[in-house]
């Protein structure tokens, strides 16, 4: 029943009148309208559908870390790794007063496609160049952190998982201070966040609390250079266990570069994460634009989290991958990817794979995911 | 230089001279009222990027679109922000979808845009050269 209601709320939202999309489409098309005119309500939506293969049989790749299961051992094909659908409100108050509202449904920790609330924030701009923010907003740990579920504003099928799973938190509850100067021909973006967060993963749910942030994003020319730094406490609350492991500090180091001048782009991404273990993962990846086809390339790894204090036990989600892909935009609003992606487990390691059983060693093992996806946006 | 390069070379310059007459040359206008008198490429795809909301002289900058799919949308993009229809599809999508901003107004044809930007000095738009009139005055021709 809540099922049906949900959807039924995801589609109504999707058909509203006043497209966020519409000014991009030519829907509102006044000859005399004043420049600053803005509709109060705006309505957008984005999704993807998607289906991956994974050359596995004693174990799931799973893209996201909520997921329970995915491509290889329970699925030949699995139609829930890259599968989701959005709706989007936009609302505009006043000039200096704006909210957004978004839901969310992909697969999740429990084995299904509840919608989520993903956003829901107000901004207020203090002066033209500092806004505040309150509300649910996105932890922008990485470049793409903030849309690392529309697939259709990146070139790759999904993020790089080697780097985003290492940061699987992906919003905060609380408030963001957000500073706008330009540095003589550079346009910079300084981002304050402060709150908490509970996200649900395959093994418990991770609450964190006291998170703090600094972020910087510098575009510079055809060139964006993102730095971040982050800390909190968190807990996992393992429902298998039925204990709550006591709160651990946390922070994260980011670092990011881009070089995008039309024809073809250069990507590449870094992180340290320090809990009691030390983890480094980082990605390069690079494109060439043909028409409407962008064919690219990519290196992702991240290390094993090696320990500041021997007498914990090793925690070992090393993994290495190459991927190739390409995006094609075959029709105005809808891309169309494909990518072939060769991983190689280190160590000890069982990466980021789901539904292991007991009896299996995956150390070192190679495998291949194979992936197709659609791509909208409305 | 054999002859068939000769005849290849001679092709390919006769075909830029046929592109260059398909092309119509976009200019970016601002209102003849505006104190700006000319801006770079890169401050003007700032602007309709929405990662400045000011002219260089800090007063605000309205940006005005034309039509998706126009021929002088196209030549703007692919001449002065260096993006493609899709390209630029798929940056707005990340701005859109996480609140960050959302795209310029669309204002159809050469000549609304033209009345709406002379009435305005903070819009800024494009149009075809061929457009130009005393209301408004040209910023750059990328």
């Amino acid at each position: 029943m809540q099922k049906k209601y949900c959807l039924a709320l995801l589609l109504s939202m999707s058909a509203g009148i006043s497209s966020a999309w519409a000014d991009q489409n030519g829907a509102s098309q006044n000859e005399v309208a004043a420049v600053t005119d803005q509709t109060m309500f705006e309505f957008g939506s984005y999704g993807t559908l998607g289906a991956t293969h994974a050359s596995l049989n004693s174990a799931d790749f799973a893209l996201d870390a909520p997921m329970p299961s995915g491509a290889g051992r329970s699925n030949y094909l699995s139609l829930s790794n890259n599968s989701l659908i959005a709706a989007h409100v936009n609302a505009t108050f006043t000039p200096d007063l704006t909210a957004i509202f978004q839901v969310i449904s992909e697969y999740n920790s429990n084995g299904n496609y509840r919608p989520e609330v993903e956003w829901a924030n107000f901004k207020y701009a203090l002066t033209p160049d500092l806004d505040i923010k309150v509300g649910r907003f996105a932890l922008p740990t990485f470049m793409d952190s903030e849309n690392h579920d529309v697939g259709y504003s990146f070139v790759w099928v999904h993020t790089p998982f080697e780097l985003y799973q290492q940061m699987p938190i992906m919003s905060v509850d609380g408030a963001s201070a957000i500073y706008h100067f330009t540095l003589g021909d550079a346009e910079n973006t300084v981002k304050l966040i402060a709150g908490q967060n509970t996200t649900e993963t395959a093994v418990g749910i991770v609450n964190s609390k006291n998170m703090r942030g600094i972020f910087d994003n510098l575009d510079y020319g055809q060139a964006t250079f993102h730095l971040g730094y982050q800390r909190r406490d968190t807990s996992t609350q393992s429902e298998l266990a039925g204990f709550n492991e006591a709160w651990v500090a946390a922070s994260d180091l980011t670092a990011g570069f881009s070089y995008d001048p039309g024809s073809w782009f250069f990507k590449s991404e870094w992180l340290q994460d320090r809990t009691q273990y030390k983890t480094n993962a980082m990605y390069a990846s690079a494109g060439y634009r043909i028409d409407r086809f962008t064919p690219y390339l990519m290196h992702s790894q991240s290390s094993a989290a090696s320990a500041f204090d021997n007498t914990l036990p090793y925690l070992n989600m090393a993994q290495k991958s190459n991927s190739v892909g390409v995006r094609w935009d075959f029709m105005k609003n809808f891309d169309l990817k494909m990518q072939y992606v060769h991983i190689t487990l280190g160590n000890n390691s069982t990466g980021y794979l789901v539904n292991i059983p007991d009896n299996v060693t995956l150390s070192g093992k190679t495998f291949h995911v194979i992936s197709a996806v659609v791509d909208f946006v409305f | 230089m054999s002859i068939s390069n000769l005849i290849k070379r001679i092709l390919a310059l006769l075909m830029l001279v046929f592109v260059n007459i398909a092309y119509a040359d976009v200019v970016v206008i601002v209102s003849a009222k505006s104190p700006i008198t000319s801006l770079s490429a890169d401050q003007v795809s700032k602007i309709f990027l929405g990662k400045s909301a000011t002219f260089p002289n800090r007063k605000p900058a309205y940006p005005i679109d034309q039509q998706i799919g126009s021929a002088v949308r196209d030549e703007f993009y692919a001449k002065v922000v260096h993006k493609d229809s899709s390209q630029l599809a798929a940056y707005w999508a990340k701005i859109i979808f996480t609140g960050e901003g959302r795209p310029p107004k669309l204002i159809v044809g050469d000549k609304a845009v033209v009345k709406t930007i002379a009435d305005n000095p903070d819009a800024i738009g494009y149009i075809e050269s061929s457009s130009l009139n005393h209301s408004v005055k040209a910023v750059l021709v990328p």
